[in-house]
């Protein structure tokens, strides 16, 4: 008797891919903030728009993994900023993409965090 | 049939992601270890690195089963810019939750995140 297996491989690779979620970040930078000035009273629809719209793209790759966007806007005056993280999680299956973008005016920095289910 | 893995899918009230109790331990540790530095680019670098490491470690032994945790630590020179930071979140909003708390002193200031997602 021939048992019957079913073919439980998906189709797609899983797995956090840090090329694909870059150009999703790279994509949502540009579209929100594109050819901006910084203005404070922006700022806040800026931000979160970019965080919308990374964490639309995502959802939308199909795949078993929660993810955790931030977004740091800020205004260019020569001040320095430093950001840094740690994770305990699983390397094999979770990872993380950080994505530094600059106009005349601001900079913003974007990570995305991908947590396997 | 002895030793069967454990599928819990939701967290037990006890072990659940507290954001108070962890504010207040990224608080005491963002304190201790700030107060008095003033910000030199230098230095900078590695003293964020190390206080991400710091939260994480300290938080592992806090008793969070089960929960993978994402510690993110933005240190700025306070130079009269105007700063935002945002983040949102696509998980199970019953059992992950977050954490934050910003620090300021004349020369900088310090935000953290930590973010707790329970693994099924």
């Amino acid at each position: 008797m021939d048992p019957n297996m079913d073919d439980y491989e998906t189709e797609e690779e899983p797995g956090f891919v840090v090329e694909d979620v870059s150009k999703i970040v790279k994509e949502s930078v540009e579209a929100a903030i594109g050819g901006n000035t910084y203005q404070h009273s922006r700022v806040n629809q800026w931000s979160t728009s970019v965080v919308e719209q990374c964490l639309s793209q995502l959802s939308k790759l199909g795949k078993p993994y929660k993810y955790i966007v931030t977004c740091i806007i800020t205004q260019k005056n020569g001040a320095g900023l430093q950001t840094a993280s740690a994770f305990f999680w699983d390397n094999t299956t979770d990872g993380s993409c950080a994505v530094r973008w600059e106009n005349k005016s601001m900079y913003c920095i974007v990570s995305v965090f991908g947590l396997a289910i | 049939m002895d030793g069967s893995d454990s599928y819990l899918i939701r967290p037990h009230h006890q072990h659940k992601f507290r954001p108070a109790a962890v504010k207040e331990c990224v608080r005491e540790i963002v304190r201790e270890r700030l107060s008095e530095v003033r910000y030199d680019p230098e230095e900078v670098p590695e003293l964020t690195r190390s206080l991400a490491d710091s939260i994480k470690d300290k938080l592992k032994n806090a008793g969070f089963d089960r929960y993978k945790l994402v510690v993110q630590v933005v240190i700025g020179e306070q130079r009269g810019q105007g700063v935002k930071m945002t983040s949102r979140c696509l998980w199970d909003a019953d059992s992950d939750n977050y954490a934050e708390d910003v620090f300021m002193n004349d020369s900088l200031f310090c935000v953290v995140a930590v973010f707790g997602s329970y693994y099924y």
